[in-house]
């Protein structure tokens, strides 16, 4: 049984892509009959019986060594585009969390899409999402794995656009799309660059390739800056990280998924392709630098928002960041960890910030407060999440950090320990915020009659903390985790007091009345270059935009005024000289057709005239010929 | 066989066109779409019979006509031809199924009889010049095109229909007298027996002869196709014509340019048009950004999908000038997806039109509203655009990326620039649909008339369409394969290159291949 279904498990995707065909229905044809719940109910079902499958299988691959087998898609002219599938313990594990997480994200937007009449676009694009991140993680190709990012990029824009008649929904969908379709452009260069060099697009053939290639450094390096670019955009990494925060305009089941997992596509792109970027040294540093920068500027930012959901998922350009890092110093492995951690607790955080907003009107964090005796359900599992994310044994993430500190240690570039070690305490300091604000001090004006929510939503909290909190025992049973022996004291000690001063230095200013309310920077010029974003917003706007829109209108212009206007200019000179003024005009332009019609069927004829008494001979002769042969 | 594409439809013009009495609109509708049903069908049953591994012609038929003149009537189909029939076959049966379908009956169709008899003679006439195996039998089908185009365009386009078709019509007829001069020439330097491409071979002329007749061609079929700067007649044809027109227009008529380009220039010219393959590949790359941007700046949704265009066909120039077989392969793709995915967008900026009554920017928008806007329209429209500006899934995709690939070793940089031109494509898609699609339905004024089911079956069997072949993208490219990679093996470029760099591609499936018995390549 367990063994069928792990030969079977590319259906996996397929449960989910009938799903999302069969809500389609309901947009918006059947909605008027049954409402739109069915097309949620049907989606539910379609990823628990995926998740099912998957979790089956998983057993049966566990302590087996991967499987490889492959679909045929495409052969044309000498180019074999066959699907390779990658059955792994790493595989199908990514496929229970995935389908894992979307169940629980599909259980909450049952409570949270109530009042909604989009079930049906929400859950089938979610489906959607599903079935590309199952696909992704099978698909051992770099070629499939970019048609896949594309796709839901494709999807980004109309998740986010769910609510399409808000202002800044479309703008957030839009920008969504843009930032990341160059990116993924970006990545389209490189896959097209790489092939003639590599010679395929399989991931372990690359990998192959790249131990022994002797490549031009200067041609490395920009197919390896292209191949990141796409990344850069999925994971939402500096300079390519506004849409994530812009897309936090759309439902937070959705958010949830991308927060977590779709980010995470990026960075699986990134681990898969890391033998080839680690052929140029500058490509690894440029991942080290804007890792780096993402994941300071990330927490930073984080800090001085006042949007509950921005605060969070600024966090998450963080956290990629650190795997930017973590990939640019060839830790794979923790790579991974940090991913796998980061995406529960973010998956957490995201419930528990849509469940305050769902009923508190709101969500300024500092019109909150006060929640915690009200919202046992959110409050804890906000806890769960800040535990599970920032570095404190014997949470996840203390567990991936340790192991990726261990390895920075020893990387040659012993400064990211500090970054590292800065990052997580911004990140407790922000979360512990975000907590104090919410749910901490005196219930205010907005907070007041915010009680907590019903079944639908709290259920998946519950679940997910009780997996948060059960992630490293989760972890040792598949021996992830390292001995106690072999633990690096030193590092684990630096990194648990970073957490304790962030998370006890924010608690002390938020909770405690020494502090004026609101809390400022000292620096008001750095608080509002942090609270906006570091200006990335108008920067855009007034370089690649601007540029954008005006060569375009000068290319509009010169069309309209230079090419279409010589010709204009050049017929009516030359070809209607006399009457150029009336060669516009209806009854006179016709007329010249007719004229030009005529001269051409005259000609005709006079050139056939020899021939003409032939030609009646020949197509008699033709009809016989054709119904001879018919 | 090849015989009947040809001639059913200009039979069944004229049925629906003279015959006596009063048939109202209704019959001949029904009698046009029951000719152009069984012209697909006939298409589809061609299809069956061709030949996948020949890249020769196939179905060949042959009568001497005017042997002084060298013309003879001679057909003959090949993968490059067999695909852009069926694409013609396919428009004409939508365009003549969609032309009378407005639900409530406000404006019923004028002059339905000519109207019908002039789309089927398009489609008679597009099958006999992708069919005519006889130079001067192609230029006559392809200068007989114009007379239905033009009429089209001046009978059934809106305001400026006049200035529209006759700039149409001037351009066109340049092309047909750059092309026929080209055809005499070479007819005649070369001392040729009949103007049949079969008795045609170049091989005697001088460098200098080849490159001036094989200018007069590519600036020829660029009017046609049209490539910048020979475009200005296309914005206003395609805007000022009705929606059916639009689409045979962009969908069909295009074609014609880089069928020829790739049959004439390339196929009667292959040591000279590698010549002039780096000059066309900086002309493909201008094509593409200019039409991408000049997109960019419209406020009118048809113009900015008539710009599109421009843009779109400078990917298949990409295609044709790399000569490598991936790309030409490409190129042909390319051509299809462009035409099925172009005509599927101006039919649903069509239905647009007539509900909403306006295809401005400014003033459309809202139109997913579930209750009272265009729900499935607006949906099949974000397919559409997102179609057009490349995302997998749907047949734009792997005909551009075909195309890309196959290029990008010959020519690196217009490919990169031609990718640069898909992301300005999403942009501008995006632009439209935030508009059209997207944003707050006025309330006010969002009384459109229903879209009905007659109405949307078009669209969403062509969507059907573009993302089965995205999906399936073998049905795409298998029939076209093994003749392009023949065309592309007889340029010396490729011999040179497959001498001259160690192969992307394993050989074997190339070299094992009938027609290319080239012992160099081993």
């Amino acid at each position: 049984m367990a063994q069928l279904l792990l030969q079977s498990v590319w259906l996996i995707p397929c449960y989910s892509l009938l799903g999302a065909a069969l809500s389609a229905l309901w947009f918006p044809g059947i909605t008027r009959r049954t409402g739109p719940r069915p097309a949620g109910y049907v989606n539910v079902t379609m990823t628990f019986i995926s998740f099912v499958h998957a979790v089956i299988a998983l057993t049966a691959t566990w302590n087996q060594p991967a499987q490889q087998f492959s679909i045929p898609w495409l052969q044309v002219a000498g180019l074999d585009l066959t699907i390779p599938i990658e059955v792994s313990s790493l595989t199908v594990g990514v496929i229970v969390v995935v389908a894992g997480l979307n169940l629980l994200a599909q259980t909450f937007a049952i409570g949270y899409m109530e009042m909604d009449w989009g079930w049906g676009r929400l859950y089938s694009l979610m489906a959607v999402f599903e079935a590309g991140l199952v696909a992704l993680a099978l698909c051992n190709s770099l070629f499939f794995s970019y048609i896949i990012l594309e796709i839901l990029t494709l999807g980004t824009y109309l998740i986010v656009g769910i609510w399409f008649n808000q202002s800044l929904v479309v703008t957030g969908a839009r920008d969504a799309f843009l930032t990341k379709r160059i990116g993924d452009l970006f990545l389209l260069m490189g896959v097209i660059a790489l092939l003639p060099i590599a010679g395929t697009w399989n991931f372990s053939e690359l990998a192959e390739w790249a131990r022994t290639a002797n490549v031009d450094q200067n041609t490395i390096t920009l197919i390896g800056l292209a191949l990141i670019a796409g990344p850069m955009g999925k994971c939402a990494q500096f300079p390519l990280h506004l849409w994530l925060d812009e897309a936090m305009e759309g439902p937070v089941p959705a958010s949830i998924l991308r927060n977590s997992v779709v980010v995470a596509t990026g960075a699986w792109i990134l681990v898969k392709l890391e033998p080839v970027l680690s052929l140029s040294p500058v490509v690894q540093s440029t991942m080290i630098v804007i890792g780096s920068i993402s994941a300071i500027g990330g927490s930073l930012i984080a800090l001085a928002q006042i949007d509950i959901k921005r605060a969070f998922s600024y966090l998450v350009t963080a956290y990629m960041g650190i795997v930017f890092i973590a990939v640019g110093t060839q830790q794979t492995e923790a790579a991974l960890l940090i991913v796998l951690t980061h995406a529960l607790s973010m998956a957490l955080m995201m419930m528990s910030s849509g469940a305050v907003v769902w009923n508190s009107i709101t969500q300024d964090l500092t019109q909150l407060g006060g929640l915690w005796s009200r919202r046992p359900v959110s409050g804890l599992a906000l806890v769960v999440a800040t535990l599970g994310l920032i570095a404190l044994p014997p949470f996840g993430s203390f567990w991936s950090m340790l192991k990726l500190a261990d390895g920075l240690e020893n990387s040659g570039h012993p400064w990211l320990v500090g970054v590292l070690l800065i990052v997580n305490a911004l990140t407790a300091f922000g979360l512990t915020r975000a907590f104090s604000l919410v749910f901490g001090g005196k219930p205010k004006q907005m907070s007041e009659r915010s009680p907590e929510v019903h079944w639908p939503m709290a259920l998946p909290m519950i679940i997910l903390s009780a997996f948060t909190l059960h992630l490293p025992l989760i972890l040792q049973s598949l021996s992830l985790l390292p001995s106690w022996a072999d633990i690096n004291t030193n590092m684990a000690l630096l990194l648990i007091w970073s957490s304790i001063f962030g998370a006890s230095l924010s608690a002390v200013i938020y909770l405690g009345n020494y502090i004026q309310k609101p809390v400022q920077f000292p620096i008001k010029a750095l608080q509002d270059l942090v609270a906006y974003d570091f200006y990335t917003p108008n920067l855009y706007r007034n370089s690649i935009v601007f540029s954008v829109a005006v060569v375009s209108q000068l290319t509009s212009w010169i069309d309209r005024y230079l090419v279409d206007g010589v010709v204009n200019l050049f017929g009516m000179v030359t070809l209607f000289s006399g009457q150029s003024l009336k060669y516009s005009t209806s009854g006179q332009s016709q007329f010249y057709a007719l004229t030009i019609l005529v001269g051409v069927t005259v000609l005709g004829v006079f050139l056939c005239w020899s021939s003409l008494s032939h030609m009646v001979l020949v197509m008699t002769a033709s009809v016989f010929h054709q119904q001879s042969l018919g | 066989m090849l015989s009947a594409l040809i001639w059913l439809p200009v039979i069944g013009a004229a049925l629906v066109g003279f015959l006596p009495g009063n048939i109202s609109a209704s019959r001949a509708r029904i009698g046009a779409i029951a000719i152009s049903g069984v012209l697909l069908l006939w298409t589809i049953y061609l299809l069956t019979q061709f030949n996948l591994v020949t890249p020769g012609l196939q179905m060949q038929e042959y009568l001497p006509w005017i042997q002084t003149l060298g013309l003879n009537y001679s057909l003959g189909v090949d993968g490059l031809s067999l695909p852009l029939v069926a694409l013609t076959n396919l428009l004409t049966l939508v365009v003549i199924f969609s032309s009378d379908l407005q639900a409530p009956k406000s404006a019923p169709l004028k002059r339905p009889r000519l109207f019908y008899s002039l789309v089927l003679l398009i489609s008679g006439g597009m099958a006999g010049a992708l069919l005519a195996q006889n130079l001067l039998l192609f230029f006559l089908f392809y200068e007989v095109e114009l007379i239905p185009f033009y009429l089209m365009i001046s009978i059934w386009g809106s305001e400026k229909r006049d200035y529209a078709a006759i700039k149409f019509l001037l351009y066109t007829a340049v092309s047909g007298i750059l092309i026929l001069a080209a055809f005499l020439a070479i007819n005649w330097l070369t001392n040729a027996s009949s103007f049949d491409y079969a008795a045609i071979s170049t091989q005697g002329l001088s460098q200098r002869t080849q490159l001036i007749l094989l200018t007069l061609m590519i600036v020829g079929f660029g009017i046609k196709i049209p490539l910048v700067p020979l475009h200005t007649w296309l914005p206003d044809a395609y805007v000022e014509a009705s929606t059916p027109t639009a689409i045979l227009l962009g969908g069909v008529l295009a074609k014609l340019g880089t069928y020829g380009l790739v049959r004439f220039c390339l196929g009667l010219f292959p040591e000279t048009w590698s010549l002039v393959t780096p000059g066309l590949s900086i002309v493909a790359a201008v094509s593409v950004l200019y039409g991408t941007l000049a997109a960019l700046a419209q406020k009118d949704i048809k113009r900015m999908v008539a710009y599109s265009s421009i843009g779109h066909m400078g990917y298949v120039l990409l295609g044709t000038i790399a000569l490598t077989p991936l790309a030409l392969v490409g190129a042909v793709s390319q051509m299809v997806s462009h035409g099925l995915i172009l005509a599927l967008l101006f039919y649903l900026v069509g239905v647009i039109e007539t509900k909403v009554g306006t295809r401005d920017l400014d003033v459309l928008n809202g139109l997913l509203n579930p209750i009272r806007g265009l729900p499935t329209i607006s949906a099949l429209l974000i397919l559409a655009g997102m179609g057009s500006a490349g995302i997998p899934g749907m047949a734009g995709f792997i005909s551009e990326f075909l195309v890309f690939q196959g290029s990008f070793a010959a020519f690196p940089v217009p490919t990169l620039l031609c990718v640069v031109g898909t992301a300005l494509t999403a942009v501008y898609f995006v632009i439209l649909l935030n508009r059209t699609c997207f944003g707050k339905l006025d309330n006010k004024t969002a009384y459109y008339p229903k879209v009905t089911g007659l109405e949307q079956l078009p669209a969403i069997a062509l969507t059907g369409l573009i993302i089965w072949l995205g999906v399936q993208p073998s049905w795409l490219v298998r029939w076209s394969e093994s003749t392009t990679t023949a065309l592309v093996a007889a340029t010396p470029v490729y011999e040179a290159r497959q001498l001259a760099m160690s192969p992307i591609v394993p050989l074997s499936e190339v070299s094992s291949h009938p027609t290319i018995s080239n012992p160099s390549i081993h």
